[in-house]
């Protein structure tokens, strides 16, 4: 049984506070739930980043996530 | 934001090009932070080393594409590049602009922006470089509500789709690329806009195998226009040509004496297949053998022109030298219809068949060509449901194994294990 919308988000979001590194991609967010696709938890995560509870970082080539207060952006450092 | 001394810089003016150092220059008069771009630069020539740091947080609201993050490591020192970050904005189908459009898109980046510009970046998009993160939010307000434009994709997002100028202004095109384009870039605006895949991935629409668009070279899947049936050959055409009536090529190469036109040296013996002859005074091909290569179209347009059975080929998994070299895509579909009839729904399932495998296996930062080649192409066809077809294959089998499935071989070979064990100790 896939996992409800709410219970993924917070699985997302204690992967993402619990992992050593700020950033995951999204494929390491697929391991929260096996059960759901892909497509759904891509649109998860991107509505938590509506929601503020998930921050997008990019190279530009690459695309990235992490909880707010993990990263900083360059302009502060 | 002073000038720098840039003797480095100001020695490639000296050239009998179009110096970008000279651009810069001349926007600096109007945009000081232009100076700062010129004394980084000068920096990284001294130093060899660049001073540009990669990548970053900003955005606009709900879009996770579009701003590419660009600072530079000595903000004190070059204060007018401290932010430099790159908005990609949606180019048109076929890039036709009006001077309006381009002149008030000129404006909201003088205002928002360094002015800096690249018309077209690699993948096909406008590039807009050096602007500031409090200038992101007012720039897209501006942009979208104003001129109607949107931003482009960029990272881990689909790419800007992008097209040759097909039927609008090209007799070979075989379909309608900008309609494919505009469709399909509409329809995925979710996936151009918010991050989706393990990496980026790029579609690009071609008319005809010229591949004015270079699909085959920089996109992941390339839509490239062909036919079915065979050459339309206008004979009295070709007569026109072999007596030297019309000039080869459109007459392209007319700023030189070639001499008279020789239709044996210059299209038979050129043709990749020779698949072409003369008997008498007409010519003849022998089209189950011609490969599309669009040579003899491109060199006699008024005789012959590509068949009326239309379509397109699909390749799949081009990419960029960053890891393991460039590669070409490899030919998947030889022949599907593209047409706005049933919305494009053939070549959509297709794109999303890929997408649902590669989201699930595909390696983070992996191009879906890097998963073919990891995987194999027969693998890739399988997880496809596609045939295997003699054109798939690119050259003879180095590999002496075969691992029959179970359901190839007659009879199949299921073994009781336990039966097993009881004679053969694991
Ligand atoms: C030593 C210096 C640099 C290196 C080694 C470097 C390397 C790269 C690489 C490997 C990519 C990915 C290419 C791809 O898309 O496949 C890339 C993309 C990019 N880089 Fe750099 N880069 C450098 C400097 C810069 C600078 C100075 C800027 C801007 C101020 C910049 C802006 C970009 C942009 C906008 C992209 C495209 C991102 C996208 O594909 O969406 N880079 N760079
Ligand atoms: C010696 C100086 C430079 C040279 C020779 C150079 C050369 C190039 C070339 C050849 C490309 C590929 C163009 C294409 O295929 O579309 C490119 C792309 C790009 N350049 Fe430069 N560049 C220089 C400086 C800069 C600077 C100073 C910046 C920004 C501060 C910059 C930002 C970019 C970006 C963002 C792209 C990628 C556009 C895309 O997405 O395709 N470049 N550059
Ligand atoms: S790719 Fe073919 S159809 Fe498209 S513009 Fe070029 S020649 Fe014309
Ligand atoms: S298109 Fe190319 S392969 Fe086909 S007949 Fe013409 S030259 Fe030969």
């Amino acid at each position: 049984m896939a996992l409800s919308k709410e219970e993924l988000k917070d699985a997302i979001e204690e992967k993402a506070t619990k992992s050593p590194k700020p950033q995951l991609y999204i494929k390491d967010f697929y391991k929260c739930d096996p059960d759901s696709k892909p497509r759904v938890i891509k649109n998860v995560a991107n509505e938590m980043v509506r929601d503020g509870r998930l921050m997008f970082w990019s190279s530009g080539s690459t695309t990235m996530y992490a909880i707010p207060g993990r990263i900083q952006n360059e302009e502060g450092a | 934001m002073a000038k720098h001394e840039t003797p480095l810089l100001d020695q490639l003016e000296s050239g009998p090009w179009p110096s970008f150092v000279t651009d810069i220059k001349r926007q600096a008069e109007k945009k000081p932070e232009c100076w700062d771009i010129l004394g980084v630069l000068e920096l990284s020539y001294k130093e060899r080393i660049t001073h540009w740091k990669h990548g970053g947080i900003v955005g606009v609201f709900g879009y996770g594409g579009g701003i590419v993050g660009r600072y530079v490591d000595l903000p004190k020192r070059f204060p007018g590049v401290e932010h430099f970050h790159t908005i990609r904005v949606a180019q048109p189908a076929s890039k036709y602009y009006s001077t309006a459009n381009l002149r008030q898109l000129m404006d909201l980046w003088e205002k928002h922006g360094s002015g800096m510009t690249n018309f077209h970046g690699s993948t096909g998009d406008i590039i807009l470089l050096g602007t500031r993160t409090e200038n992101l939010e007012p720039f897209f307000w501006d942009l979208t509500h104003d001129m109607g434009q949107d931003l482009g994709g960029s990272g881990s997002n689909l790419r800007t789709p992008a097209n040759c100028v097909g039927q609008s202004r090209c007799e070979w095109s075989c379909y309608d690329t900008e309609e494919a384009c505009h469709h399909l870039t509409m329809h995925y605006q979710d996936e151009i806009h918010r991050p989706a895949f393990p990496y980026k991935f790029k579609f690009k629409f071609s008319g005809c195998p010229n591949d004015c668009v270079a699909a085959i070279a920089r996109s992941d899947v390339s839509v490239i226009g062909t036919w079915r049936d065979d050459i339309r050959i206008d004979q009295a055409g070709v007569k026109e040509y072999v007596a030297g009536n019309y000039p080869a090529n459109g007459g392209a190469h007319s700023g030189k004496d070639w001499g008279p036109f020789d239709i044996q040296k210059e299209v038979i013996g050129l043709c990749p297949t020779e698949c072409m002859w003369m008997e008498g005074d007409e010519l003849k091909i022998d089209d189950k053998e011609c490969t599309r290569c669009m040579h003899c179209i491109n060199v006699m347009p008024r005789a012959l022109r590509p068949g009326a059975d239309q379509g397109a080929t699909i390749c799949v998994g081009a990419k960029a030298p960053i890891l393991d070299g460039a590669q070409f895509s490899t030919l998947i579909v030889p022949f599907m219809k593209i047409s706005k009839d049933n919305d494009f729904e053939e070549l959509i399932d297709f794109i999303e068949t890929i997408w649902d495998w590669w989201m699930e296996v595909g390696k983070n930062r992996e191009r879906v060509g890097e998963t073919m080649q990891r995987v194999g192409l027969p693998t890739f066809l399988s997880v496809m449901g596609i045939e295997p077809i003699p054109q798939h294959i690119r050259e003879p089998r180095s590999n002496p194994y075969i691992f029959w499935k179970e359901e190839e071989v007659e009879g199949g070979f299921e073994r009781d294990i336990i039966e097993f064990r009881k004679r053969h100790a694991a």
